[in-house]
């Protein structure tokens, strides 16, 4: 009977992938590999799904996912690079320099950070964080540069990379200091009695050792940041837009969608037709993308087994 | 045993009585426009106050055009809208109007501008006027920042036919807000901001007069603010059985229904 | 060696300490890499400082008592209006439904994979599947749950639309949908515990004439309940904390609406609020434009889920370190005390 359960549970998952990626086929056929192309704006694609016209030339489920998948890719890929480095850093705080009582407050410091729902942080974000920034980093000058094309308010790139950032910290705080921990002492030992001083070891042969959980953690964060729908919804600007990089800094203040945002802010104006399958070939690319670093994190802690270090 | 037999038997009637569930007191959905909800909130609740044997009708947002396609799809019993029938609505609908409502401009506390004229209110919607500096009577200075709707609400149809007529259209840069409350919100938070919303949603914000009238209640009703549009109730074909009920009580012009709509909008006659 | 006389004490030769090794005597690289250590470490504390600050301050300024007793009015100013009544029961009930799911079928995995695991290519299929489960995106298991439960199938999990379409959004879909994102923390505790019991318990079991379900049931269950309890609060943890599953799966509305009259079940088919949706839609990104509210209620969630995950640290240190973990905690540190930093 346990047995059956659990077929029961594989066979869900299999119908979750299967009735998705069923019901998002639609929209990908319509567009083909153009879906993830640019061409256009979103929100006028997803007004006319909605009001049921179609775009003059174009069929009724065109879509051109560009400007969300570019707002994913540059909050999760500045997010996680970030955090690559505060979580190395702070681990190694965490296992070699600090005093004992300070990792006393530490340790329920990350697990305070872990915890913290991501409407909470959203709440911050945009009650806090969005109207400092508005004052202080977006000034009029800024505002008038970008006025033709769009508007500057707090909610941007730079607030939602951020907070993500916090949130994803600890994750990677916790299998880097795991590893750290689990360096075989003689190794640093060794080191120590070569003369090389504290951080060199601390450089060269534990972190180095710990490479392999650093990526895992690494791969488990991405994963974490491209499945965060409520707190981008909330501090990133709500507007679908690909941020030019070559605006210089302003590239930083200007409003991103993450794919996940927009399945949050277009679920409510669905009806029957058009809309819904678009909202489920997101889905589809989420899940694909889930299912995908799933599979990378398993491979990233392969090489960990080779010297027993816990992940 | 005796565990599983409990767990049997708890389960069946569990069953029993959720089938029958739904098929007693079949309650209406009502949804559509934004500006029309928090009117169609308070009918609903005095409805149910004056039938307690009827459930109160489930109110929905979702702007204008989706009440309006809801209606026609099936999802909705009763549509809500803020705009007037265009020829591009679905056939076959009846339209009921049940009350009037006004068009403000708003813009931020911290902005107090008084009024704005035809031409400068075209001028900055449009995208002509770029600056606060360039706005007689702002109290701030740096760029306008834009609050649109979305094309699914009535309440941008009125914004467009009453401020600025047929041909000129909102600037593409300004920001679309999914309902009045949005809009609201985004104004309140941003000192540059300026919009428009159905006058329900002033609070926190501040009314801009338009073309020397103010934007209140007084003057909408007496015809001398310019920016009043209608509330209309949508159904598929002449209403019938329970909406039809429902509609006649809230047309019926009585006292529940007049104190109602008279305290923040405009009564028909 | 000096000879010693009977019964003469000698002291114990004396220790040299070389001089500790001082970070003034690293190149400049190096210690600005150690002050940024210290500098992430502080930062962290005082990032968290912060939040809990903000949420203390403007959570507590706005909390009064009655506010947890009320249910919230359909005003659109909400400030004044209203509590939050009806969100803190919504809580309770997606959290009841999400638990009372995830824990059997949880427990009952898990127990599979330890204790019986044949085929082993379905044992390794299902650890991945449930390793996807714990990958996948809130949003998209949301998203799931619209599609399977609209069907006219489970037309009496939730309520009907005007033209007989199911709905598929109830406090039922959105605590089964739940369950899902408690399912794998609840089967990783629950595993972990079982292969942390000695193997002669189970032997000793099956010597005395016990089938494997007698002893997984009499005999390993029990002896694992701290675990499994602790993977349980984890799972309902995570359901509190969770919005995305509730703005999809449960209709958004400010209070309750029960589908028909009946007393338990009209509500649980109904549409309804939580916690995290009420901050969700207290805050700018949603209708209610009520930011003190919406503070009080995002602090009452953050204090819940901080209790939760302090009583986890009381059920996983009510466990006794096995032998084994003792003996390598003892050689770690006596390793890093020979250390030229450590002395």
């Amino acid at each position: 009977m346990l047995g059956a359960l659990s077929v029961g549970v594989l066979a869900l998952i299999g119908l979750m992938a299967f009735t998705v990626i069923d019901n998002a086929w639609p929209s990908f056929s319509a567009n083909g590999l153009s879906w993830f192309g640019s061409g256009g704006d979103v929100v006028t694609q997803f007004r006319a799904m909605q009001s049921g016209t179609p775009l003059p030339g174009h069929s009724l489920l065109y879509f051109r996912a560009w400007p969300l998948i570019s707002g994913t890719l540059v909050t999760t890929v500045l997010a996680v690079a970030i955090a690559i480095v505060v979580s190395t850093l702070a681990a190694i705080f965490l296992t070699e320099f600090a005093p004992a009582p300070m990792r006393r407050v530490l340790e329920p410091v990350v697990r305070l950070l872990a915890g913290v729902p991501s409407v909470v942080y959203g709440l911050i974000g945009i009650l806090a964080l969005v109207p400092w920034i508005n004052e202080h980093l977006i000034s009029n000058a800024r505002k008038h540069s970008v006025q033709y094309v769009v508007q500057l308010n707090g909610q941007d790139l730079m607030t939602a990379t951020l907070i993500l950032t916090v949130m994803i910290l600890p994750i990677m705080i916790a299998i880097t200091t795991n590893a750290l921990a689990s360096v075989p002492g003689s190794w640093r030992e060794g080191s120590a009695a070569l003369g090389v001083n504290r951080w060199r070891t601390i450089w060269r042969v534990s972190v180095r050792t710990a490479r392999p959980a650093i990526v895992a953690g690494a791969v488990l964060a991405t994963a974490r940041a491209l499945g965060e729908a409520i707190m981008l919804s909330m501090v990133s600007g709500g507007l679908p837009f690909a941020a030019n990089p070559l605006d210089g800094l302003t590239f930083l203040f200007e409003p991103v969608q993450p794919l996940a945002a927009t399945i949050v802010k277009e679920f409510a104006g669905q009806q029957g037709g058009a809309v819904p399958h678009t909202i489920y070939a997101i889905s589809a690319v989420l899940l694909v993308s889930a299912l995908l670093l799933s599979f990378a994190s398993w491979a990233a802690k392969q090489p960990l087994k080779r010297y027993g270090i816990g992940a | 045993m005796r565990a599983h037999r409990t767990l049997i038997i708890s389960l069946a009637v569990t069953l029993v009585l959720a089938v029958p569930a739904g098929a007693v007191g079949k309650r209406l959905i009502v949804g559509g426009s934004t500006s029309v909800l928090p009117l169609m909130q308070k009918l609903a609740a005095a409805y149910h106050k004056s039938f307690p044997k009827i459930p109160a009708p489930q109110v929905q947002g979702g702007q204008s055009d989706i009440g309006i396609s809801g209606v026609a799809s099936g999802r909705f019993d009763i549509g809500d809208s803020s705009r007037n029938p265009l020829p591009s609505d679905p056939a076959g609908l009846r339209f009921t109007k049940i009350a009037e409502d006004g068009v403000c401009i708003i813009t931020n506390s911290a902005n107090a501008l008084g009024n704005l004229s035809e031409e400068t209110v075209q001028g900055i919607f449009t995208g002509g006027i770029r600056d606060w500096n360039e706005v007689p009577g702002a109290k701030i200075g740096g760029p306008i920042d834009l609050f649109d709707r979305d094309n699914a609400s009535g309440t941008q149809d009125a914004f467009q036919h009453i401020f600025l007529g047929e041909e000129k259209k909102i600037s593409p840069s300004a920001q679309a807000e999914a309902s009045n409350g949005l809009e609201q919100s985004a104004v309140s938070a941003d000192k540059q901001g300026i919009g428009f919303v159905s006058f329900k949603f002033t609070g926190g914000v501040n009314t801009v007069g338009y073309e020397g009238v103010a934007c209140n209640l007084r003057n909408s009703t007496s015809g001398q603010y310019a920016g009043v549009r209608n509330f209309w109730m949508v159904t598929k074909g002449p209403p019938k059985g329970e909406a039809l009920k429902f509609i006649s009580w809230v047309t019926s012009g009585n006292k529940t229904t007049k104190a109602i709509i008279s305290s923040s909008w405009i009564v028909i006659h | 060696m000096a000879s010693l006389a009977l019964g003469e004490r000698t002291s114990p030769p004396a220790i040299v300490h070389p001089p500790r090794e001082r970070t003034t005597s690293w190149p400049l690289v190096d210690r600005a890499c150690y002050g940024l250590c210290w500098a992430t470490g502080i930062g962290l504390c005082l990032i968290a400082a912060a939040i809990l600050l903000l949420m203390l301050v403007e959570g507590i300024s706005d909390l009064r008592l009655n506010l947890l007793f009320e249910s919230p009015l359909p005003s659109l100013n909400q400030s004044q209006a209203g509590g939050f009544f009806d969100p803190i029961v919504g809580t309770f009930i997606v959290t009841a439904i999400g638990t009372a799911i995830a824990a059997p079928v949880g427990v009952a995995l898990a127990t599979w994979l330890s204790e019986y695991g044949r085929p082993a290519w379905l044992a390794r299929a299902v650890e991945s599947g449930v390793e996807m489960i714990a990958g996948t995106p809130s949003i998209v298991l949301a998203i799931f749950g619209l599609l399977l439960f609209a069907r006219g199938f489970f037309a009496f999990l939730s309520q009907s639309a005007a033209d007989g379409n199911v709905t598929g959004q109830s406090f039922l879909v959105a605590g089964t949908m739940m369950s899902l994102l408690a399912l794998p923390l609840v089967v990783a505790a629950t595993r972990e515990s079982l292969a942390q019991l000695p193997l002669r318990l189970r032997e000793s079991s099956y010597a005395l004439g016990k089938t494997r379900a007698t002893t997984i049931r009499r005999v390993l269950l029990p002896a694992i309940r701290p675990g499994i309890a602790s993977g349980v609060v984890l799972g309902m943890g995570r359901i509190i904390g969770d919005t995305a599953i509730i703005t999809i799966l449960l209709g958004s509305s400010l209070k309750n609406q029960p589908a028909s009259g009946t007393p338990i079940i009209g509500t649980l088919r109904g549409f309804g609020s939580t916690l995290t949706s009420y901050v969700y839609n207290n805050s700018p990104a949603g209708e209610g434009n009520a930011p003190q509210k919406a503070y009080a209620a995002a602090f009452v969630l953050l204090m819940i889920v901080l209790a939760l995950n302090a009583l986890v640290v009381r059920l996983t240190r009510g466990v006794e370190p096995s032998a084994a973990a003792l003996a390598r905690r003892r050689r770690v540190f006596s390793r890093l005390s020979g250390l030229p930093w450590n002395r």
